[in-house]
């Protein structure tokens, strides 16, 4: 299964796709989830279904300003009205905590990062104060009586605006986030400012590019751009664009005897403890936490919400359960978003096509808190996706006072693609290269470099990647050739375009664990302390371990969505890491269970563990003899007790999993294991995305005709799934070329368009009724099952064809930013140039 | 006063059974009243705390106000019909399906369903200033957010703004325009008839309102009259999304055709102006004139006359140009 | 009742928009009743005469029949600006009491004129008028002082004649002067916020409180105008002051009216000498 030698360029060229589900029994089929049923008879009990005795409701009051002091809040009439319980100030919300980010990663806390509730708003939305009461009719009624007194401070909420001479910061410490020399430690804000002749090339419509200060570099990029046949420098802005999950952050909360019990959405359930514990300053072994399906995430769950403290804190205070609802609104302000990034790219390009170099200038919109505007991915990606020899990248991230950016499917990397793609696809055009084989020329393979070289000179590199085969299969699937040739492009006023274009994300991480309790009445049960995102990865991977131990899927039970039920050491789920992760500890813990029951077996029936094989629900001789089913292994185990019920415990696991094996002691065969299978390289997931669409010239409405996301997705673990993966996340990435956006008035500061109706995400009426994907299958070597993870790389592919074939359609001088609507496309038309400002934020 | 969103405050729920009693209860309670078809529009100001009126008057249950009949001369749809049972009518579909078409544009299959025609003819501006509980001109303050030197006015109008820049949204209403539809309002005086265009105000007139129900006034029907039924129809609405959206423009008409010859013609457009806007020169200039592009071209450029952009709407200009242009154009294929 | 309007700014803040337009009906009332109290006055407690009986004046030999009070231009610029205040009056508060028409244009191109016809009027009152003849000097308030004790039935000498002006009218275009430059300047300021083609529409050159104060002073002051509108019309149609009103239409007031009413050293009309005026003055400070 698992192949472990490096794979050259060769040798990725000659790995085939194979149908899925090659080589398996359960791995790459079809098949109902453990969760189906429940999702689509409406069973599925999200955070707000739930219901406690005696529980009160809580509301919130967001800041009205930007950027403002809180500087008194008067609450008498309302705390004197009848059926009010409580208020919950800024004051009462543990201090500062440290964050995961979207790989996972901890991130300590800073002076500068987010709390519950402000008492210096930073952005208008922010949650200020909340009220709970017997009703949420009351706490409205009650929240309309309270008076509070605010100071308007200055604000910024265009990035841009804000490092021209004189502007205004978003902190009185600074707008831009600057990484101390001497470390890779947390950043901090300073103040930046370009001069006047900085913003010189803005009356040409370009980007300005002043002092930035964060820089890398690799190559010759000056001899890149003299040898180059054409050079392109390009501006082009990316949509600041909401999660918008279905299911705002609502959290429910009680306490019982000194225990939390917190009910919220989350990407991912065991690590969700850790932050609940970090935020409200108590112990992980204190909290239950519930969360048995959540309504969507994409990156603004990855441990829940921040705001749950606030349902928390308010039920320990009034000593009850308290409900928070999150309304559509509130969702807007508090559900996080992608950083917005305007970037000017200059690229210069080879007569056949070949990028010689990449001169790549960003500013991003970080936001509110925090110091994530995902250029940096966003530099890393274009390194990755196109392989340029030589690339300099430069970043300015800028705080503001807009909502909160949190990862979003592919931060960075989805800006990436889309600054990228449409400068690829007027290249073609002008060289005269078809738009695959230009993509073909630049696609990474093997395993690619990319990024700048690290203190030891060596460049970063991924596990394997062959979305050369995913671009030529994608290619003759989608008919490419075949629609190029189609002629005449327009008919009456309506014109075809066609787009390709590359993508790729990160796809998996390392070092978890699994845990499996095979029960005396022969049940496989296997704990999964994944989040129930809608990815499915939640059962999905679990079909690695069901796999080595040759058991029917029927008799899998998965205990998920309730920390109480004992987890195991589990991925965060972000970063679309859980399906390479998490096969890898399925996988490893199927392997220990097989062993254990081996053994369990010999000490039983005598013989060497060695002797015995598994399969069908039982543990028997080599070449036939005695054996033990499941249900007498397991009752066998607690016999011995020891390692084989789980009073011992695999030495390697991590401390949360001992905790829950020791929970989960004597119970049946209690196994557990560590995901220590090596690994060389980083591991991502590529597409070819391929779209045609047809624009009328004279609305300016276009219509996406066809789509395929081809993907290098390594083994495919559950293609109904991945389908949804690719087609979705496709979608999430198409919603930003065709609509999805912010806007905000900035002389207030203030979003004018919170509601679904007026930021516009898109609907299933605006993808093609028959939506395509495929995958080449092939695994990869650098994982057992040879899985990796598929819900970001998709978005950016998704964005950039639809771009690439609008400007197919219509020509280089429609749009400089996403999205394009009918505004974009029929100004431009009648003026000939890109009239649409490339850099005024939030039209 | 801190601002809350989301919940809907309390009022008193009056139920009428039929049309008299729903008048009474509006006449009774004046501008404490809240008349409430659909409520697709009312539940977004009642659950935003923006509008709080002290009783709805819920007409749901009077089923008088419901249903498509024949007259002696057309065809009388209740205020209350819903959207989707007139996109469905086998009549409206053969002889008025201009109409038919616009509500099947409106918004998405569940807005539809609950939707009706009165509620979408009536419904209030949804600029995203005055939406949000902004203290505009509309809401009754002194200023207008959207057109300002940083205003966000993508959506807003080209015509007919004075003071208020938004935009009428209904798609409907150009449709019955176009059918030189009567609506007939039931007063506290008796009942009145007027004739579609003049339902609408523009904010010269009235900033705060979108027609001309006042207080007490009670719409009960819309009729069609057989004028123009099968007459040759277009309509288009531009949106930005393909289900769940007001329009960026739509467009009407009803055209009569002698030969390849328009003899006469009825065209309308909404979200241009704060009103549906009937556009009466480039009727008279269109009419003797062939239903060809060239004729179209020559209505376009008459359509857009005097309009005047903001800041992010000047593409309502071509896009009214050509739709113009599109509907007498369409008179081609017919011929 | 509350005078003012008040909403909730983008920012949560409560700024005035406007008066309360119940206002309106204040104004009226107190229009009407000062012309009811003011008839009622005259017809119970019947006043009588005003003035002190003066030594026949020298100069009235020189008086012509018709004594010129308004040159052409003044009469004109009264009647400009007459016209103008009350097409801003009816445009601004007609649609506010139901009667709905396309206002903003009327209200605001009668504002342009009476801007321009005030400017007109300063330029012109201050250096080819007699620009004190409108401003109450020391005479007016010693004799306001008679009057007043006169009425209460005190001992104090009588009043003497008006000049050019009688107090009440000095006291009025005072406040007329403060309201309407309220009104003006306000609603220059207000232009920047409607469409005129004047401006550039920027409803941002102040603070939301500023624009909000503004507006409520540009009310107070409009529906103070109903007020003193009702009020001067009332005083213009009263039977003993018609000869004043029609010195605004032709320009003159009889000789008689004059003498009557009027203090030939006060006013010194053709005729009298700027000689006498120059004495009075001199005597009227000892």
């Amino acid at each position: 299964m698992a192949e472990t030698e490096p794979v050259d360029v060769l040798k990725a060229e000659n790995e085939k796709p194979r149908q899925f589900g090659t080589g398996y029994k359960l791995i790459g089929k079809d098949y109902p989830t453990n969760d189906l049923v429940a999702k689509v008879t409406g069973r599925a009990k999200y955070a707000e279904d739930f219901r406690a005795e005696g529980m009160l409701f809580c509301r919130l009051v967001l800041s009205p300003m930007p950027h403002a002091r809180v500087k008194s809040i008067r609450a008498e009439k309302a705390l004197a009205m009848p059926g009010v319980k409580a208020i919950l100030t800024p004051a009462e919300v543990p201090g500062h905590a440290d964050y995961i980010n979207d790989n996972g990663t901890r991130i300590k806390a800073d002076k500068w990062s987010e709390l519950a509730l402000a008492d210096e708003p930073m952005y208008q939305g922010e949650p200020i104060l909340a009220v709970a009461a017997v009703d949420e009719l009351t706490c409205a009624e009650a929240i309309e009586k309270i008076e509070i007194e605010m100071e308007p401070l200055p604000f910024a909420t265009d990035p841009l605006e804000s490092l021209r001479p004189g502007s205004s910061n978003a902190r009185e410490e600074g707008n831009v986030w600057v990484r101390p020399d001497s470390s890779r430690g947390p950043e901090k804000l300073a103040v930046l400012k370009w001069t006047e002749e900085d913003f010189a090339a803005e009356k040409e419509g370009r980007m300005p590019m002043g002092h930035a200060p964060d820089e890398w570099s690799y190559g010759d990029v000056d001899g890149g751009f003299k040898n180059a046949a054409l050079v392109l420098d390009e501006t082009f802005l990316t949509p600041d664009v909401s999660h918008q999950c279905l299911e705002p952050r609502t959290t429910m909360a009680y306490w019982q005897n000194g225990k939390l019990f917190l009910y919220t959405g989350t990407q991912s359930t065991f690590q969700t403890v850790a932050a609940i514990a970090r935020w409200m300053h108590m112990d992980e072994d204190k909290i239950v936490f519930i969360s048995e399906y959540t309504g969507g995430g994409f990156g603004s769950k990855i441990t829940g919400a921040l705001t749950l403290v606030i349902p928390a804190l308010l039920s320990k205070k009034l000593n009850a359960p308290v409900m928070m609802r999150v309304s559509r609104e509130e969702e807007h302000f508090i559900g996080r978003a992608r950083p917005g990034i305007r970037a000017r790219t200059k690229i210069g390009f080879a007569k056949d096509g070949r990028i010689t170099a990449v001169d790549m200038f960003l500013v991003s919109d970080a936001g509110s808190y925090g110091s994530g505007g995902d250029g940096g991915s966003c530099g890393s990606i274009a390194s990755l996706l196109y392989q340029p020899p030589a690339m300099r990248w430069r970043n300015v991230t800028m705080a503001t006072n807009t909502p909160p950016r949190s990862a979003q499917s592919a931060p960075g990397g989805m800006q990436a693609i889309a600054i990228m793609e449409p400068i690829l696809a007027k290249a073609a055009r002008q060289l005269g290269v078809d738009q695959v084989a230009l993509r073909r020329a630049n696609c990474p393979e093997g395993k690619a470099e990319y990024g700048p070289p690290n203190r030891e000179g060596r460049r970063a590199y991924v596990t394997s990647c062959f979305l050369k085969q995913a671009l030529d299969l994608g290619a003759e699937q989608f008919k490419w050739r075949e629609r190029v040739a189609q002629q005449p492009k327009r008919v009456g006023s309506k014109v075809r375009g066609l787009g390709v274009a590359l993508s790729c994300f990160h796809g998996g991480s390392t070092g978890f664990d699994g845990l499996i309790v095979i029960t005396p009445q022969g049940r496989v049960q296997i704990q999964s302390g994944i989040g129930n995102l809608g990815t499915e990865a939640l059962i999905d991977v679990h079909r690695a371990a069901a796999e080595v131990l040759d058991v029917p899927w029927d008799a899998c039970d998965i205990v998920w969505g309730d920390t109480s039920k004992h987890f195991p050491y589990t991925c965060a789920s972000g970063g679309s890491q859980t399906v390479h992760a998490m096969t890898r500890a399925a996988h490893a813990v199927g392997l220990e269970c097989v062993q254990r029951l081996k053994e369990v077996a010999a000490k039983t029936l005598g013989g060497q563990p060695d002797g015995y094989e598994v399969a069908n629900l039982r543990v028997f001789r080599k070449g036939g003899g005695p054996g033990l089913s499941f249900a007498e292994a397991a009752r066998q185990a607690i016999k011995l007790g020891g390692i084989y019920d789980g009073h011992d415990v695999n030495p390697d696991v991590n401390k949360a999993t001992k905790q829950s094996v020791a929970a989960l002691a004597g119970q049946g065969l209690v196994a557990s294991a560590k995901d220590k299978y090596p690994h060389d390289g980083d591991s991502y997931s590529y597409l070819a995305c391929f779209a045609e669409v047809e624009t009328d010239v004279e609305t300016g409405v276009y219509r996406i005709v066809d789509y395929l996301g081809y993907a290098d997705v390594g083994t495919v673990l559950h293609p109904a799934a991945l389908g949804g993966q690719i087609l979705g996340r496709s979608t999430l990435g198409i919603g930003h070329a065709i609509g999805q956006k912010w806007v905000i008035d900035p002389q207030y500061g203030v979003t004018v368009a919170e509601r679904f109706y007026q930021n516009k995400p898109p609907t299933i009426l605006d993808v093609p009724v028959n939506m395509k994907w495929n995958a080449l299958n092939i695994p990869d070597p650098e994982t057992p099952v040879g899985a990796r993870g598929c819900g970001e790389p998709p978005v950016g592919g998704g964005c950039a064809s639809i771009l690439n074939a609008l400007s197919d359609a219509l020509g280089d001088n429609i749009f400089q930013r996403a999205p394009v609507n009918a505004d974009t496309i029929l100004t431009s038309l009648e003026a000939g140039r890109p009239m649409q400002d490339p850099l005024i934020a939030h039209i | 006063m801190a601002v809350i969103r989301d919940v809907m405050p309390a009022f008193d729920l009056l139920q009428p059974d039929t049309a008299a009693e729903a008048q009474k209860l509006l006449q009774q309670n004046g501008e404490d009243a809240w008349v409430m078809a659909g409520g697709m529009d009312s539940f977004d100001w009642l659950k935003d705390r923006i509008k709080k009126p002290k009783v709805l008057v819920d007409l749901s249950g009077v089923e008088e106000l419901k249903g498509i009949r024949a007259t002696g001369d057309g065809v009388e749809i209740g205020a209350m019909t819903t959207l989707t049972e007139i996109a469905n009518h086998a009549a409206i579909q053969r002889d008025y399906s201009l109409l038919a078409q616009a509500v099947e544009l409106v918004a998405s299959p569940q807005i539809r369903n609950q939707g009706t025609l009165g509620g979408n003819v009536s419904q209030d501006a949804r600029c995203w200033y005055y939406r949000g509980g902004w203290p505009c001109y509309r809401a009754g303050g002194n200023i207008c957010y959207a057109d300002t030197p940083v205003g966000r006015n993508r959506e807003h109008a080209i015509f007919g703004a004075d003071r208020c820049v938004a935009v009428h949204p209904s798609d409907s209403a150009p449709a019955l325009i176009a059918l030189d539809a009567k609506f007939v309002i039931r007063t506290p005086k008796g009942e009145r008839v007027v004739d579609a265009e003049d339902y609408f105000v523009g904010p010269e007139t009235d900033i705060t309102r979108l027609n001309i129900l006042r207080p007490g006034d009670l719409l009960t029907a819309i009729r069609i009259p057989a004028a123009w039924a099968g007459a040759k129809f277009y309509f288009e609405k531009v949106r930005d999304r393909n289900v769940w959206d007001f329009p960026l423009m739509n467009v009407a008409s009803a055209m009569k055709l002698s030969g390849g010859t328009i003899s006469d013609m009825r065209i309308a457009v909404n979200a241009a102006a704060p009103k549906p806007m009937r556009l009466k020169a480039v009727e008279d200039a269109v009419r003797g004139k062939p239903a060809n592009a060239e004729t179209g071209e020559m209505a376009g450029k008459i359509a857009v006359r005097g309009a005047v952009p903001l800041q992010f709407n000047a593409y309502k200009i071509p896009l009214m140009r050509n739709l113009v242009k599109r509907a007498i154009g369409s008179g081609q294929e017919a011929a | 009742m509350r005078f003012i309007q008040w909403a909730t700014s983008p920012w949560g803040q409560s700024v005035p928009t406007h008066i309360a337009w119940g206002l309106i009906w204040v104004a009226a009332i107190a229009g009407l009743f000062f012309m009811v109290v003011h008839s009622l006055y005259l017809i119970v407690v019947k006043p009588p005469k005003r003035f002190a009986e003066r030594a026949a004046e020298a100069s009235a030999a020189g008086i012509p029949e018709r004594v010129p009070r308004h040159t052409l231009a003044a009469r004109l610029f009264h009647w400009i600006m007459a016209a103008s205040m009350f097409t801003l009056l009816f445009t601004a508060f007609l649609p506010k009491v139901g009667i709905q028409f396309n206002w903003v244009l009327y209200h605001w191109i009668a504002g342009v004129v009476l801007t321009v016809s005030i400017l007109y009027h300063i330029v012109h009152a201050s250096f080819f008028l007699d620009f004190w003849s409108i401003w109450p000097d020391r005479t007016d308030l010693r004799d306001a002082m008679n009057r007043t004790m006169r009425f209460f039935g005190k001992e104090a000498p009588p009043p003497s004649k008006f000049a050019k002006y009688p107090l009440e009218n000095k006291l009025y275009h005072g406040v007329v002067m403060l309201a309407g430059l309220a009104v003006i300047v306000t609603g220059l300021f207000m232009m920047k916020r409607v469409q005129t083609g004047v401006f550039t529409r920027n409803p941002y050159l102040f603070s939301d409180m500023t624009w909000g104060l503004m507006y409520v002073l540009h009310g107070l002051a409009g529906v103070g105008f109903i007020a003193l509108a009702l009020m001067h019309v009332y005083m213009g149609i009263r039977p003993e002051k018609l000869p004043i009103t029609k010195s605004m239409i032709f320009g003159w007031m009889s000789r008689d009216f004059y003498l009557e009413e009027h203090d030939t050293g006060r006013w010194a009309v053709k005729g009298s000498g700027p000689k006498a005026k120059e004495g009075y003055a001199a005597r009227d400070g000892d």
